[in-house]
């Protein structure tokens, strides 16, 4: 199948006169059609840091991307000019933002706020009238009664404002699809609700979705590839099922997954990483999660690991930088 | 059988709000046993944290009953309560907001001992921030920061000690992990369960994180809308959930393993309708797919079905 998007060797920095934050260092990896990739790790990890990149929506005073390309269709998203960039945006690649009560503009009803990218991106020149309908059609798709497309943010529910989010990322039919965590604001019963829908909405119309979460659950259930980023790095890559069952794995992954008390198994204590992700703008020499990892050796702290690659399963460890030297 | 330290009978707690009644913890009655753990679990706005607030008569309650030690804490005397409040504390959600941005950690912990006028000497003072800074794993080093300089998980540990810096013996903890990253979370779980054992704490551990009370709890409790649903052992609720909102709570999970994929699930439909003035009869039944119209007829109370499992459904 065709790849959709391609990011290779990305690197991304916030420079301010005090300091210089590494926020994403070296990332590396594909998005094929109708594809599901997971991103996940911890606050700070640069997952949304990555996204911004892939929209083009870095803060421009601040950011700059240091090395590397994000192509999408063959096009690189770094280099576009800004009106290349706002016809990309919104219609191609669309983005459901993280908090659904922040990203709704309050005076303005759901149904305009949805019909706003038709307007924008408007090249099969829509009348009015077809706009409106294709915004009733919107709105039915995420299960919100066309009636209520005059109505304003404040008069819906947390779980029917992403909704409403999620209809202004999927009016224009897009490509690709970013998901910044998009259930962790709702409720467990909603977000089953939700994650289903993105799915089903996946499913239907082979959109690409890059599903940015801390959640481990949502990952199984959803996504197709996996990607665990720490401090800037995808640390392991590879197949929900590389990721989920597999015998070699990153200390890190092992880590997230002691981390979660389970729903099945009887343990008194669970087994956390210990220490705290490193301050992103003074990042160890070498591997970066060598001050937390249990299996930390010399060479650990002064170099910076190569990726270990079977079948398309990568880890950026020591550990398994020679394979015939592995020791579980 | 052990001491019962906490007995909350019949409590009610309804605010008013220009829309009528709202009716936050309506008729909800437990017993935590000393040294024990008492989860409560359901979705926001369901009335965990009033709950918790109203135990600890940060609430006034608008009926009902607190019996901490067999004394009711709402008949006793200004005098009498203040002798009683810390041994009653609490551990708050979010870390960010909790804490007083201009107070050092110092400050900030020594802050109880100081109100409740403790400690004679400052001395005394001293030493009993430095013994409780190393009791929950906070490096004597950062006595003199400001919050602000420091990470989530960190400032949570300010808010334990805090609250446990007057010995109590019952903790209320609302939701002290979710504001955390996933490896943080799981060292203060573990904190919190090393200090129970320590100090033999009794907990109120309010969570919407399912895997996280599991794990924490000896009984759990499931609200919905200010109604306890279903109340049991902890092992007993996850292998043997009786009332249709508890099975589709624990249905709704996602659960992180391969064989979840595309999994279909039963899901239930529609969202918490609004506790305001609530009509009779069962809370979820605008939810339920089992329901009947005599589940809209009247409450319905909990009923035993199996030693220590209640549940309220008429199904049961």
């Amino acid at each position: 199948m065709e790849e959709i998007l391609k990011i290779e060797d990305l690197s991304i920095i916030y420079k301010t006169d005090l300091e210089t934050v590494y926020a994403v260092n070296g990332i590396s990896f594909s998005l094929k059609q109708g594809e599901t990739m997971g991103l996940v790790g911890e606050t700070g990890a640069g997952k949304t840091t990555t996204a911004l990149g892939v929209l083009g929506l870095l803060p421009k005073r601040t950011a700059r991307v240091t090395s590397g390309r994000i192509l999408f269709d063959g096009q690189d998203v770094c280099r576009m000019k800004e009106q290349e960039l706002e016809r990309v945006r919104g219609e191609k690649i669309s983005m459901i933002f993280q908090d659904p009560m922040t990203a709704l503009n309050p005076v303005l009803t759901v149904g305009s706020q949805i019909g706003e990218a038709l307007y924008l991106h408007n090249d099969a020149e829509l009348s009015q009238k077809e706009i409106e309908q294709r915004v009733e059609e919107t709105l039915e798709l995420v299960g919100i009664p066309k009636e209520r497309k005059n109505e304003y943010p404040y008069q819906f529910s947390g779980g029917m404002r992403q909704r409403v989010v999620i209809a202004i990322a999927l009016v224009c039919n897009p490509k690709l699809l970013i998901a910044d965590e998009p259930t962790t604001a709702l409720d467990v019963t909603i977000q089953a609700q939700i994650l289903t829908m993105i799915c089903d909405l996946q499913r239907k119309y082979g959109t690409s979705v890059i599903m940015i979460t801390h959640d481990l659950g949502v990952v199984a259930e959803t996504c197709d590839k996996v990607g665990i980023m720490y401090a800037g790095e995808i640390v392991e890559y590879g197949t929900l099922a590389d990721i989920f069952t597999g015998d070699r794995h990153h200390p890190y992954t092992e880590g997230l997954f002691g981390s979660i008390p389970s729903l099945t198994e009887e343990s008194r204590r669970l087994h956390p990483i210990e220490g705290l992700m490193p301050d992103p703008t003074k990042l160890p020499e070498g591997c970066k999660f060598a001050p937390r990892c249990a299996k930390c050796m010399e060479i650990c702290k002064s170099r910076q690991p190569g990726v270990w690659e079977e079948n398309g399963h990568q880890i950026r460890c020591h550990c398994y930088s020679n394979p015939a030297e592995v020791k579980r | 059988m052990t001491e019962i330290l906490l007995d909350v009978k019949n409590l009610k707690k309804y605010f008013k709000t220009p829309a009528g009644m709202l009716h936050a913890v309506d008729d909800v009655s437990f017993s935590i046993p000393k040294g024990k753990t008492m989860g409560v679990v359901g979705e926001s706005g369901c009335g965990k944290s009033t709950l918790g607030r109203t135990a600890l008569q940060l609430y006034e309650p608008t009926a009902g009953e607190i019996l901490f030690h067999g004394k009711n804490i709402a008949s006793l005397s200004k005098k009498e309560f203040h002798q009683i409040r810390p041994k009653m504390q609490m551990i708050f959600q979010d870390p960010y907001a909790s804490l007083n941005g201009r107070m050092t950690v110092r400050q900030l912990i020594a802050e109880p001992l100081i109100v409740n006028k403790v400690c004679k000497s400052k001395r005394e003072t001293e030493e009993k921030v430095d013994r409780i800074m190393d009791t929950v794993g906070l490096a004597s080093r950062l006595a003199m920061a400001y919050p602000h300089e420091l990470d989530g998980g960190r400032r949570q540990r300010i808010g334990i000690a805090r609250a446990l810096i007057l010995n109590p013996e019952f903790v209320v903890c609302d939701e002290p992990v979710s504001a955390l990253d996933v490896s943080i979370q799981a060292q203060i779980l573990n904190l919190l369960m090393d200090l129970q054992e320590q100090m033999g704490l009794t907990y109120l551990f309010i969570t919407h994180d399912l895997s996280v009370v599991r794990h924490i709890s000896d009984e759990i409790m499931v609200m919905y809308l200010g109604k306890c649903v279903e109340y049991a052992e902890a092992k007993e609720i996850f292998r043997n959930p009786v009332h249709p909102y508890t099975k589709a709570l624990l249905a709704s999970i996602p659960i992180p393993s391969v064989e979840s994929l595309h999994k279909r699930r039963e899901l239930i439909k529609g969202e918490v309708t609004s506790p305001v003035n609530p009509k009779p009869g069962c809370r979820f039944a605008a939810r339920c797919p089992f329901a009947s119209d005599a589940c809209r007829q009247e409450d319905i109370p909990l009923k035993e079905v199996a030693p220590g499992h209640f549940a309220a459904c008429r199904m049961v």
